[in-house]
């Protein structure tokens, strides 16, 4: 019996590899341009904004943040909803964070 | 004979007043609402990786070969300008375990530079990595490399 017990103990069997174990990684990183800032979760009570014929992301980039350069925070905040930045249709409502 | 060529110009002209009707009706596209900005967005340009990193985000010394004690750096260089750019570097192991994956949310003014470094205390096993590095979740470039005794 001790035999077979030596035989189906896979204990010392070299060829079943356990894979590497990466639980304990460390990272972090650093960067020379600005941290942006991170978006809240506040969804019940966030700004919206309801496209009319004519508008654009930088016309409302402008008319909300001062800065039609900030077209980008509301597509990157609405890229659910918006498939082409050059493309924005009259009734949609778009969230619009904080600045 | 006038009273023809005075019909033939009206109905010229009512010809092409209706065209010309028509085209700006199929010109006032319902979705189209003008331009959003710049067309040149920030885009990953280099991926350089080593042992250490100087002051300015650079790789001290490039490899693709590292030691178990070594600390990994990656450094990311982009350019152009955004309110926000998200880059995303994820490390995984020859056997597709995923090492390690992190995010970091920059406002680039210009060209920038971005590191990214892990360390194991434990040393890393030796064999076959890649890092693979995200812009607003799109794949970028992809860097292999190893660790070896």
């Amino acid at each position: 019996m001790g035999i077979l017990e030596n035989i189906f103990d896979r204990k010392d069997d070299p060829t079943s590899e356990s894979k590497p174990d990466f639980s304990n990684v460390r990272s972090g990183g650093s960067s020379t341009a600005p941290a942006a800032p991170q978006p809240t979760d506040t969804i019940g009570s966030a700004k919206t904004y309801v496209v009319v014929e004519g508008d654009s992301l930088s016309r409302i980039a402008k008319r909300e943040y001062g800065d039609a350069s900030k077209w980008r925070t509301l597509y990157e905040a609405n890229k659910d909803l918006i498939k082409d930045p050059d493309l924005i249709y009259p009734g949609q409502t778009l969230k619009v964070p904080g600045a | 004979m006038h009273s023809r060529l005075f019909g033939t110009s009206i109905l010229a002209l009512t010809i092409v007043a209706v065209l010309s009707a028509a085209c700006t009706k199929s010109s006032e596209t319902p979705g189209s609402t003008g331009t959003t900005g710049t067309s040149v967005g920030v885009r990953v340009s280099q991926i350089d990786m080593g042992r250490s990193l100087t002051a300015d985000k650079t790789i001290n010394d490039k490899t693709d070969s590292f030691k178990p004690t070594d600390t990994i750096y990656a450094s990311v260089a982009t350019e152009n300008s955004a309110a926000t750019a998200t880059l995303k570097a994820r490390w995984t192991y020859q056997d597709g375990q995923v090492v390690n994956e992190s995010t970091q949310m920059i406002a680039p003014t210009g060209d920038a530079r971005t590191e990214f470094h892990i360390s194991k205390p434990d040393g890393w096993p030796t064999g076959k990595y890649k890092l693979e590095v995200f812009l607003n979740g799109s794949s970028t470039i992809t860097r292999d490399f190893a660790v070896e005794r």
